[in-house]
């Protein structure tokens, strides 16, 4: 045999293993609803329409896109506006209570902090639903249903991400802190110039599922927000695609436009929400 | 007892003393409003009839025109006789869909994800995040875009899934996957079927990636050293990585088991509890009858219910891992 023979045989024994007979195919499967999603978007309404469907759009067009974003009842821009103010203000203020706190409970001991440790890490096994009622009638006594804030001021604590950042604060070493106290920085200092430095990447990972989470949120913004100014994204898109009825040449342009932005975002990040994950074992 | 002698902890210090009172004391207060009160007062709501329409007592709304009806509702719930009012029928179909659900998510998705794991573990370095953004990006995507997604798939005549039996049988196949009430298999209804291979599809990739972690901490001379004995790959999986991975293929089934207890997205989108009630989870029917009959006492007397199944198999758990543990 021939070098150049076995250097290619050696590089198709690295390169090419059984498993991808089952791979490749398998992945192709899990591929094609948004396949489905994205060829049914630029397909004409009366392709759409044809009996049997076409897989592939005989000829792309544009329109459908037009369409929709034409839709004087659908200002996608307003909804992509609503569903980043959510998602961004509830990130800023979960990452600034999960830190501040985790470090809290792993650095300070005071009367009642472990009695309220436990209380917070029960509530974690609380279903939402449980809480979903009597949530939308405070809410309503407040006057902040129909209101962004409705879903930014109770979501303020995430009970996981205090329990996560007080495992990484037990990394921090007393010395340090108390070098800090010595050299008399404030306690709020220390914490903003020593402790939040030291979470570092923790803070963009959990940042990041948490946006996730609001950003594809469905339930609770279903229930607090009913008026079409006030709407996100998730909740736009069931509305839309209930009032299009059989035209899924428009529901599939809106589905591309609300899901296709953000997720081509996300698998950019996707290791760092993949590390989350496997970091926390969180789930929605 | 002064407000001085309230807060000692190591390391007395005025300044530290400040710190802690003007960060915990809000977040006391936050909690007791936010989760506290909305919890006992979830709870108290499971024992009236309750709507916000009504104006009701001074006291929360409760009484006046939301009356007592202490346990009522949970008697209610044991009337299992056919004329029993139409609420009670449906519960009994939502606790009966969301166990069978959560029975056969679980299941099914260890069986799918777990030899996933393994397979793309087995691939080359450079190739693994090709196939694990395949199978992970739908968790990325919002749930009511999956929906929308797969019930343009099930469309009976538009959709794909009929379109490509229509390929493999030959002849024209309209199939109403989401919307016949009389299409069933072993008595389970084919639309949840269909939900349900859409939520696996949507789901998976979080076992997936968790799997993956886990093969990648078994330490490499465990399967150095069974390679030396010459174990086959088929023994491999069984001998050295399921035993190493059962922890945490237990505690994944316990968090797919409750997370399959809450689906509701999916449902409300692609079918709506219907045909017939047929995919009527637990939570739709806390959702309709709190937000749109509005009788909030007896969705608040549903919602204790699941909650106590989320609870029970927490504790079936938590038993499970001790057990595992002790030796």
């Amino acid at each position: 045999m021939t070098a150049q023979a076995m250097h290619y045989r050696r590089l198709i024994g690295r390169w090419f293993r059984p498993a991808y007979i089952i791979l490749v195919p398998l992945s192709l499967v899990a591929f094609l609803p948004f396949i489905w999603m994205i060829f049914g978007a630029f397909k004409t309404g009366a392709e759409i329409r044809r009996i049997p469907p076409t897989f592939f759009p005989e000829h792309f067009t544009l329109d459908n896109f037009r369409t929709v974003l034409h839709d004087p009842n659908l200002p996608l821009l307003l909804f992509y506006r609503n569903s980043a103010i959510i998602a961004f203000s509830n990130v800023v203020q979960v990452l600034f209570t999960s830190s501040l706190f985790g470090y809290i409970f792993a650095k300070f001991r005071f009367k009642g902090s472990g009695l309220l440790f436990w209380f917070i890490l029960a509530t974690m096994m609380i279903p939402s639903q449980l809480t979903m009622i009597p949530g939308y009638l405070i809410l309503a006594k407040l006057h902040l249903i129909n209101n962004l804030l409705g879903l930014i001021i109770p979501a303020a604590i995430d009970p996981f991400g205090i329990f996560l950042f007080r495992q990484f604060a037990h990394s921090i070493p007393n010395d340090l802190l108390d070098a800090a106290r010595v050299d008399g920085a404030g306690e709020f200092q220390i914490y903003r110039r020593i402790v939040l430095p030291q979470f570092g990447p923790a803070l963009a990972t959990f940042g990041l599922l948490t946006f996730m989470f609001n950003w594809n949120a469905y339930l609770w913004p279903l229930i607090v927000l009913t008026e079409q100014k006030v709407r996100t994204l998730p909740i736009i898109l069931t509305w839309y695609s209930t009032r299009m009825g059989n035209k899924y040449h428009l529901t599939m342009a809106a589905a591309v436009l609300v899901v296709m932005p953000v997720l081509i975002l996300f698998m950019f990040v996707q290791r760092w929400i993949v590390e989350g994950i496997t970091m926390t074992g969180l789930k929605t | 007892m002064s407000i001085r002698r309230w807060f000692t902890f190591r390391g007395v210090d005025a300044a530290q003393k400040r710190f802690i009172a003007f960060t915990v004391i809000p977040l006391v207060l936050y909690m007791g409003f936010w989760t506290l009160f909305p919890l006992l007062w979830g709870f108290a709501l499971a024992f009236f009839r309750y709507s916000a329409r009504r104006a009701g007592g001074p006291f929360l709304g409760l009484g006046g025109d939301n009356p007592f009806v202490g346990l009522a509702h949970f008697q209610a719930m044991l009337d299992f006789s056919p004329d029993a009012p139409l609420n009670v029928r449906t519960f009994h179909i939502g606790v009966k869909v969301t166990l069978l659900f959560a029975a056969m998510v679980v299941p099914l998705n260890l069986m799918i994800t777990l030899p996933l794991a393994v397979l793309i573990e087995s691939v080359h370095r450079r190739m693994r995040p090709i196939f694990r953004t395949a199978f992970f990006l739908p968790v990325l995507a919002p749930s009511v875009g999956v929906a929308i997604m797969w019930g343009y798939i099930y469309h009976p005549q538009r959709g794909l899934l009929n379109a490509i039996l229509r390929k493999i049988l030959g002849h024209m196949v309209v199939i109403n996957w989401l919307g016949d009430p009389k299409l069933t298999v072993w008595g389970i209804p084919v639309a949840l079927f269909a939900i349900l291979i859409a939520y696996l599809w949507q789901d998976m990739g979080y076992n997936l990636v968790i799997f993956i972690a886990a093969l990648q901490s078994i330490p490499d001379y465990l399967r150095d050293a069974a390679r030396i004995d010459g174990v086959n790959a088929w023994q491999m999986f069984t001998r050295i990585t399921l035993p190493l991975l059962m922890p945490t293929i237990q505690l994944t089934a316990i968090l797919t088991m409750i997370s399959a207890f809450q689906i509701f997205d999916l449902v409300q989108v692609m079918t709506d509890g219907g045909p017939k009630y047929q995919t009527q989870v637990l939570l739709l029917h806390i959702y309709n009858y709190a937000f749109r009959f509005q009788r909030m006492g007896w969705a608040a007397a549903v919602s204790v219910v699941l909650f106590l199944m989320t609870l029970t198999v927490s504790l079936i758990q938590s038993r499970f891992l001790k057990a595992r543990w002790e030796y």
